[in-house]
């Protein structure tokens, strides 16, 4: 029998905007499976073994949590970090998340505050927050009987702009993404995922969701093929309903 | 000039209100908008015309003022109040200037007046409040205003630009409470006493775990619920304040109501509340300290608090031939929860049904539903004929509710209102209940047809 064991980053300090829907969806499509999920929170204080873990998720906070996790994160959490992204572990990170694995968040009035760094991308503070539906078109996950679109919810005002080795997790149709600028959206990285798409991104998109798990039991697992498919009738409609209403 | 600006934008104002009630148009904040159109400066010049109690924060606004109505009424004191929830800028100088005579003189002497957080910055400096009830901060559309913080800073920038007004806080909310930090404002605090509600631990996603002085995590001796209870930081010792005025006991906690104890300052209450949810003994709660700040005898606030009538949507039952139909607004995470648990103490069958919209008064992020404890709901899914989705995010309730465990084909979804109120009322047998819940723009779509079906009275009245 197989087992994903999740690991929480920071559940109680970045959990804005239904940042847990995510990790309702990989438990859910889990054991709809027949494979085992456990839950493991993270937080101040406790020490973060990434090899006990198979999917890691950073979810973003408000700017005063995010301050209080300053030093706690970069100190011995920061080099996990940095060797477990690196080794291919499978990381899933939303707004604030994405940002802190960057290299830097420069605020608006020229502070620089230093990140974890485990991706090539920064981010510069705006003064105007991009707020709204977001649609975009992910090529990774494009086959013959899907469109490779994935739909969610913007909320940030960082702008934040990816180095080379890093690439795009999709390109924009609708909304600003990154930065409003270069039409893309997120981050992409060995395993390592990043949007500043929040809150319900993983339920309404099963087919990321699904990469995601099929990643993770990749790696662990030799003997592991494919995953069985599910009656995705529900999610389909609420995806393909925000598609419509945002293409017109 | 200026005094005839004022009466011109007054006379103005007032034939639009008129206009707009033939039509039997609900627009309560219309005239207002015109007001400050005509007259930018009105504000100052109704300021001082009344003596106005403001009641803002996150939930609970609408019942917390409806109480305070009748405290009020039961001081015999004449009032003018914002009863549809039109708590904007512009609804509030609607409000005010239909209080006016078409000289300019306010026909009654106070304004009570239910003031959206943001507004309230503005608002508050301006109108020179007599006493501002603030009920509690949980997060709320965030894609408003950004963040929770933002929120309470729009809240205690507010405050400061009125230091004699007497302030009703919330002693159990750490972020509520420290409005009474480093301001001259006498303050009265309400809240649970320790122990009262015997829960225990905060849920991890709680809206303010850490110590809003000093960024460590609370220790809590009791929970009420949400971030609501007897915090305190173990580094620098900022603690829930001592609460003049108290729940000391709930003796009964149905789906009916509830009856508790109230101690203050000179007085033991015990008092019979009509309307059912832990978070309403909270507004009861604010209420009571308004009534005790306005110097009501003991038995006058008992009769305020035992006979009010309910919000505008918060929890009104319909009785539709044989059945029931209930509607109940939801707007964010705690308050769905505390709708989800006083859901989960019916007893019988019964229909329960969402109405999700995702426009701008609703917040146009509907992603607060995956902070909603939907699980709750999937133990008590045998009793429940149906779960019915309607609203532009139908789509998206549906994706929660089987994600939290509901069998796909329990869900229902029908986007028309229309529709969708006949499927959920036939699906509904006989002296069973139907709960709708909406959000508000859903929620004002609903009425329009109940009252057209089944002749509801208007609510602007």
């Amino acid at each position: 029998m197989f087992e994903i064991k999740i690991c929480h980053l920071y559940p109680d300090l970045l959990n804005l905007y239904g940042d847990r829907g995510n990790i309702i969806a990989l438990t859910k499509r889990c054991q709809w499976r027949g494979i085992q999920v456990s839950y493991h929170s993270i937080s101040l204080g406790d020490t973060f073994d990434p090899e006990a873990y198979d999917i890691v998720f950073m979810g973003g906070g408000q700017d005063y949590e995010q301050g209080i996790i300053q030093d706690d994160l970069m100190g011995e959490k920061r080099k996990r970090i940095i060797e477990a992204v690196e080794g291919g572990k499978v990381f899933l990170a939303i707004c604030g998340g994405f940002q802190l694995l960057g290299k830097y968040y420069r605020t608006h009035d020229g502070k620089e505050i230093e990140c974890i760094g485990a991706l090539n991308l920064w981010t510069h503070g705006g003064s105007k927050r991009l707020i709204g539906n977001l649609v975009f078109a992910c090529d990774f996950l494009k086959n013959k009987n899907f469109d490779g679109l994935v739909v969610g919810f913007e909320n940030h005002s960082g702008k934040t702009y990816l180095g080379p080795e890093v690439e795009p997790l999709g390109k924009v149709s609708k909304g600003f993404g990154n930065n409003g600028e270069d039409g893309f959206e997120g981050a992409r990285y060995k395993n390592t995922f990043c949007s500043y798409s929040h809150g319900s991104l993983l339920p309404k998109n099963p087919a990321l969701t699904d990469h995601l798990i099929t990643q993770a039991l990749k790696r662990k697992y030799k003997d592991f093929v494919a995953l069985q498919s599910l009656d995705d009738s529900i999610e389909a409609m609420a995806r393909e309903s925000l598609i419509k209403r945002f293409s017109a | 000039m200026n005094r005839i600006r004022f009466l011109f934008a007054n006379w103005v104002t007032k034939m639009v209100t008129y206009a707009l009630r033939l039509v039997k148009s609900g627009g309560t904040s219309l005239p207002g908008k015109l007001a400050l159109k005509l007259y930018p400066g009105i504000l100052g010049e109704l300021s001082g015309r009344f003596k106005v109690i403001m009641i803002t924060g996150t939930n609970g606004k609408t019942t917390t003022s409806r109480i305070a109505a009748s405290m009020l009424e039961q001081a015999g004191i004449q009032f003018v109040t914002n009863k549809s929830g039109a708590n904007l800028s512009s609804g509030v100088i609607s409000t005010l200037v239909g209080a006016l005579s078409l000289s300019g003189k306010p026909r009654v002497p106070y304004a009570l007046l239910e003031t959206d957080e943001a507004a309230f910055r503005t608002l508050a400096p301006r109108l020179k409040p007599e006493i501002v009830i603030v009920t509690n901060f949980f997060r709320d559309q965030l894609d408003r205003y950004g963040e929770l913080y933002t929120t309470l800073n729009n809240v205690r920038e507010g405050i400061k630009g009125t230091p004699s007004t007497r302030l009703i806080l919330n002693a159990d909310d750490s972020l509520c409470a420290s409005l009474a930090d480093k301001v001259p404002n006498t303050v009265i605090f309400f809240g649970m006493a320790d122990g009262v509600y015997p829960q225990t631990g905060t849920s991890l996603n709680t809206d303010a775990a850490f110590c809003i002085r000093c960024k460590t995590k609370y220790d809590y001796s009791s929970v009420s619920f949400g971030h609501l209870g007897h915090f305190n930081c173990p580094a620098c010792g900022y603690e829930r304040p001592q609460a003049g005025l108290e729940c000391t006991g709930i003796s009964s906690y149905d789906s009916q109501g509830s009856r508790i104890e109230i101690t203050g300052p000179d007085m033991q209450l015990s008092v019979k509340l009509s309307i059912p949810g832990l978070y309403n003994i909270y507004n009861a709660l604010a209420g009571a300290a308004l009534g005790y700040t306005l110097g009501l005898e003991p038995k006058r606030i008992i009769a305020a608090l035992q006979d009010f009538e309910c919000g505008f949507g918060r929890m009104e039952a319909i009785p539709v031939k044989d059945k029931w139909l209930k509607v109940i607004l939801v707007k964010n995470p705690t308050g769905f929860n505390q709708v989800l648990s006083y859901l989960l103490t019916q007893e019988g069958s019964c229909v329960i049904s969402f109405a999700i919209n995702d426009r701008l008064a609703d917040g146009t992020d509907i992603s607060w539903l995956w902070d909603v404890d939907f699980e709750l709901l999937s133990d008590m899914q045998d009793r429940v004929r149906a779960f019915y989705v309607s609203g532009i995010r139908a789509e998206d309730m549906a994706v929660r509710l089987k994600y939290a465990g509901i069998r796909s084909d329990r869900i229902l979804m029908e986007k028309s209102f229309s529709l969708f109120l006949n499927r959920a009322l036939s699906a509904t047998e006989e002296k069973e209940t139907c709960f709708i819940l909406p959000t508000y723009t859903a929620m004002l779509d609903i009425r329009k047809i109940l009252r057209k079906r089944f002749g509801l009275k208007e609510f602007w009245k």
